[in-house]
């Protein structure tokens, strides 16, 4: 690339690809600015602590919208992989009961992928019904009750997920980060990540290069599934409890964050770093709107307002994109030169 | 470049996070009054406070005269059947035979202008009232007072609690938004060292040993006093059938495993048709009882309700429809549309629990523990049937 | 799709069943005979009882009518190729409150300020996704966060009802009304509705000029684009359609609870959906009819009814209501794909 050229389209375009960070960072400083008692290590640790699930769920989702697909049963995977994980710990322990939530995870990831990619069934329809049978399922297992575990080692791991291995990070934070790093790396740097992209962006080419785009979105139904369940189960096993809406918030949460993050509905672009930065970004922008004692009405109206921005944003660029398709300016120039 | 800039971004990252690990702030000390003068003028308040009233005319502060009588425990009250009352004895007599474990000592010094914050449980017109009610009390006390709510999201709840932990608070008020998780809630704010009173929704019992106290609606209780009255009404016998708060918070129990045990011992001729929970909406509900009509015909003679409002109102509707108004309708109160249905006749009775008074109970609990005094465990608010001869006394409703 | 998925398809065995054969032949309507069926069974067999009686059936209707009402507005949008409008529940509850706060200037004021501010959500749906074209699912979504906070703002976090505000006792009267006027004391208002939008809205998608632009542009889009019908247009009309629509379910709601407030309608943009897509159409767009999407609620409200009368717990209702789910739209999408009719 040749250093001497940074013009405007080249800010422009690493705007566009940065813009999350940005935000963040404004976001950030506003709020450091303004709300009172948010700059202090207690509370960004709070943060932290929430990011931990929904970063760590966000991770599938992204994979899931890159391939171009939709799983709207993250959040009630993410109450079943809790439920399971507490429910048989008096009976087998955290040691299988933990692996097992994880599996379970997977595997419902693997039947939605089955019956979207094998049987062709809209993914927004699979996973809307996946939703409502397992929240059902939730709630017969249960009876209705919250899973409590109350033993002391219960309670000695909840500490121990509470405390902070190096500053402002617990444990549950700590694994949602290296998930993150981990995914990026993946899907950007080794041909099989990379191949996520293509199958969503472009599946004649993906079939063309010999990719098995029902291999990928299987996989990436899995993958979703099993991050939705770790997020789950470990802040089950931080709260010792399991409520039965555990995860349900966290659908549109991360719904949110991922879009706002810059992964597109229509596959083949997106990043599981940039949705890990968004949901800092709206962890933190609801964190200082209730520290500058703004009622949720507030929050909620921001977060319809950002969403909206970003996607009609996205739409102008893909406007001004058409606009110019296929134009050559050099010939364009050298007509204007001839008259 | 583009490497070199998203390393750039992630080093301002961590930079900004490392420099918040060494930033010293957030722990203010809220502003001490002076001793003792503080404490006189917070007592000489007590008055001006009993003499508030809540929108709908009533008192606002009012505490359930005598209290309840606790029956002695049972030994194991799991293993006792659902249908005996003593085997919900952990859950509805909870905080009565806690131990109190590391409880800050009142600082007795007034309750004037003190830090107070409140948590509750989730965005609805109901708290909007019981938040009016609260401010009406911290107001007389001149309090730093501040009301945050997480709309139904546990996680934000936790997160609130961290939140306003940070902010050193005099005195914590939280309606902890699910029974189980509340003894971790709990541990976690008394650790803390904030002084913490729960309110409107009974928390699982080991919850209260790190509470100074718990205030609000006696559910139990009121469904107890409620089922005897709507037994009486159909004779002590015939089918009935329950319609079930969300499962799993206290009013799920109280207001269905309350009545239905009481009646079990004062009315065993009464039958149980069958119990669903299909939520807070009026449609839903009103095609769940239109076919428990088709299914039961005349054996069932009574419903009863978690709720007043959109419950109710789907119950009535169902009932005028197939022209079985006979039907002996209960429900919790007490919301607009609910008394407005015992008005008209469609429901036999509510019962009476005051969302204002609910908030402003629990700060004046607070206010009483600055001021020295020594406390209850529990404290109900007051308890009433609102049956048609009484209801024009409830308007204009709170919320 | 490329020509080797199509014959990809063609390999597969294209024999059908019996069973699937007449499911996609009659459609949804095979599985409400089929619920139908099972009801009578069951009655014959003692296992429930009064199952198949004029009130009953009744019963049934009336349950999903106002589902109905919105999930007919919100098939023109399907029909489209643009999945859903998860903008509705809020259009509900904020068409319900301003119709209550302006009930303080009489019935008709009322009424017709909702159908305003109903319209002005459609057009603004219908200008975001028709003509800038952004992702309807997403901007919906955002829509519908945006119409909550102002509604929660504007009247504070607060609840109003009809009857502390209304000028007269006859527009409180009016307004009760909608929801529970009964015609020979039997069929309610909302089914009246449900069935002038059954009919009108039938022939609107399948005989009219207009319906048949908006299948080619479900269908197709590019070609629909380089026949000259202009999709903007067509799709900015099936949002304000389905705007529409929940404007008068925001009514009826409204009506029902006695309560302007925001979290009226919650719920009905996925039951909608639900509805929509077991009756047979599909998101890809282009296929479908009202008649099926009338017949996808009459099914859901069979199941309801049938499981009550089974004596099945709320929890397991939901569990078998999204395993039936599943099963419905596996099995029509699978019987199109065998007769080599469909590959989305």
């Amino acid at each position: 690339m040749m250093r001497n050229k940074i013009n405007k389209k080249q800010i422009l375009s690493l705007g566009d690809r940065y813009r999350i960070y940005v935000l963040f960072v404004l976001v950030f400083v506003v709020m450091t600015l303004f709300a009172p008692h948010f700059f202090n290590a207690w509370n960004l640790t709070s943060i932290m602590k929430t990011v931990a699930m929904n970063g760590t769920v966000a991770i599938g989702f992204t994979i899931i919208l890159i391939v171009g697909q939709l799983d709207l049963s993250i959040g009630t995977i993410i109450t079943f992989a809790a439920v399971i994980g507490l429910g048989l710990k008096d009976a087998v322990g955290y040691g299988v009961s933990v692996p097992l939530a994880i599996i379970a995870g997977g595997l419902i990831g693997l039947i939605n992928g089955l019956l979207v990619a094998k049987v062709k069934i809209n993914s927004f329809i699979v996973t809307l019904g996946m939703l409502t049978a397992l929240q059902g399922a939730i709630y017969t297992i249960t009876g209705g009750n919250t899973i409590a575990v109350t033993d002391d080692q219960a309670f000695a791991i909840s500490d121990w997920l509470q405390h902070q291995i190096v500053p402002m990070l617990t444990p549950r934070v700590i694994i949602a980060i290296v998930l993150v790093v981990s995914f990026s790396i993946f899907l950007r740097r080794t041909r099989k990540g990379r191949n996520f992209f293509m199958v969503g962006g472009n599946s004649k080419t993906a079939w063309l290069a010999g990719v098995d785009s029902d291999k990928y979105t299987i996989v990436a139904f899995v993958i979703s599934g099993v991050m939705a369940a770790i997020g789950g189960i470990l802040f089950a096993m931080e709260s010792a409890a399991a409520t039965l809406n555990l995860g349900t918030n966290s659908l549109m949460y991360v719904l949110s964050a991922t879009i706002i993050g810059g992964t597109s509905m229509a596959g083949g672009k997106g990043g599981v770093f940039r949705s890990f930065i968004a949901v800092l970004t709206l962890t933190t922008l609801y964190n200082g709107i209730v520290l500058l004692g703004l009622g949720n009405e507030v929050q909620i109206f921001i977060s319809g307002i950002i969403l909206a921005s970003v996607i009609l944003y996205e739409a102008f660029v893909e406007y001004r994109h058409d606009k110019v398709v296929g134009q050559r300016p050099e010939l364009l120039k050298e007509l204007n030169t001839i008259q | 470049m583009k490497k070199s800039f998203s390393l750039l971004v992630v080093l301002v990252l961590a930079l900004t996070f490392a420099g918040a690990v060494f930033a010293n702030g957030g722990s203010e000390s809220s502003t001490d009054a002076a001793g003792s003068g503080n404490l006189e003028a917070s007592l000489a308040l007590a008055g001006q406070v009993d003499a508030l009233t809540a929108a709908d005319g009533q008192p606002l502060i009012k505490v359930s005269g005598t209290g309840r009588e606790v029956p002695a425990r049972p030994a194991d009250p799991e293993a006792l059947p659902e249908d005996n009352p003593l085997h919900w004895w952990d859950m509805e007599f909870a905080g009565w035979n806690s131990t109190k474990k590391n409880i800050p000592d009142s600082p007795k010094d007034g309750a004037i202008g003190k830090k107070v914050i409140m948590i509750v449980h989730g965005d609805h017109p109901w708290t909007t009232a019981c938040i009016n009610g609260a401010t009406k009390v911290a107001d007389v006390y001149n309090m730093d007072f501040k009301a945050l709510s997480p709309n139904w999201d546990l996680a934000v709840q936790n997160q609130m609690i961290d939140q306003a932990i940070n902010e050193r608070p005099d005195l914590l008020l939280l309606i902890p938004l699910d029974a189980k998780t509340a003894p971790q809630q709990a541990r976690k704010i008394n650790q803390a060292g904030v002084p913490l009173i729960m309110f409107n929704t009974l928390p699982e019992a080991e919850a209260m040993d790190y509470c100074i106290a718990w205030t609000g609606p006696d559910d139990f209780g009121q469904f107890r006093k409620l089922s005897h009255l709507w037994a009486d009404k159909l004779g002590k016998e015939g089918g009935v059938a329950y319609i079930q708060h969300a499962p799993g918070g206290s009013p799920y129990f109280a207001r269905y495993w309350g009545p239905r045990s009481e009646l079990a011992e004062y009315a065993p001729g009464i039958k149980v048709l069958d119990a669903q929970a299909p939520g807070f909406e009026a449609d839903k509900t009103q095609q769940l009882v239109s076919d428990w009509l088709t299914r039961f015909g005349d054996e069932i003679v009574g419903i009863c309700a978690a709720d007043d409002s959109a419950q109710g109102l789907g119950i009535s509707e169902a009932l005028k429809k197939a022209g079985r108004e006979d039907i002996v309708v209960i429900a919790a109160g007490n919301s607009k549309q609910g008394m407005d249905l015992v008005k008209s006749g469609d429901i036999y009775a509510i019962t009476y629990q005051t969302a204002e008074g609910d908030g402003a109970l629990a700060v004046k609990t607070a206010a009483d523990w600055f001021n020295g005094e020594e406390l209850p465990p529990v404290r109900y608010l007051p308890q009433h049937m609102i049956t048609i001869d009484d209801v024009e006394d409830f308007y204009p409703p709170q919320w | 799709m490329s020509d080797l998925e199509q014959n990809k398809t063609d390999l597969r065995s294209v024999s059908q069943t019996g069973f699937l054969k007449i499911l996609n032949v009659a459609g949804i309507y095979g599985v409400v005979v089929l619920f139908i069926l099972l009801g009578i069974f069951l009655q014959l067999l003692g296992v429930i009882n009064n199952f198949m009686t004029a009130s009953n059936m009744l019963n049934i209707v009336d349950a999903v009518s106002m589902l109905g009402i919105v999930a007919l507005g919100m098939a023109f949008i399907t029909y489209s190729g643009h999945f859903a409008d998860l903008s509705a529940p809020t259009t509900m509850a904020l068409t319900g409150i301003v119709a209550v706060q302006m009930l303080q200037f009489g019935f008709v004021a009322a009424i017709v300020s909702a159908f305003i501010v109903g319209t002005i959500i459609g057009l603004i749906n219908a200008f975001a996704i028709g003509k800038l074209k952004v992702n309807p699912i997403i901007w919906t979504l955002a829509l519908n966060y945006m119409t909550l906070g102002v509604i929660r703002v504007i009247w504070a976090n607060k609840q109003i009802y009809p009857d502390m505000i209304a000028s007269s006792e006859k527009a409180v009267e009016l307004f009760d009304n909608i929801y529970r006027l009964r015609f020979f004391n039997k069929i309610a208002l909302p089914m009246i509705m449900l069935i002038i939008l059954v009919f009108l809205f039938h022939f609107v998608m399948s005989k009219s000029k207009f319906g048949i632009q908006l299948k080619i542009t479900g269908a197709a889009k590019k070609s629909a684009e380089y026949s000259g019908i202009n999709v903007e247009r067509m799709i900015g009309a099936a949002f304000i359609i389905s705007a529409l629509t929940a404007t008068l379910g925001g009514l009826t709601v409204t009506s029902l609870s006695r309560v302007g407030a925001w979290y009226n309608g919650a719920g009905y943009d996925f039951k909608a959906v639900t509805a929509i897509v077991i009756g047979g159409m599909t998101l890809a767009g282009g296929r479908g009819s009202i008649i099926g999407v009338l017949g996808g609620v009459l099914v859901i409200g069979l199941m309801n009814n049938l499981m009550t009368l089974l004596g099945v717990g709320t929890f397991s209702q939901d569990m078998i209501r999204g395993i039936i789910f599943i099963i419905v739209v596996g099995l029509n999408a699978k019987s199109l794909r065998n007769l080599g009719r469909d590959d989305a």
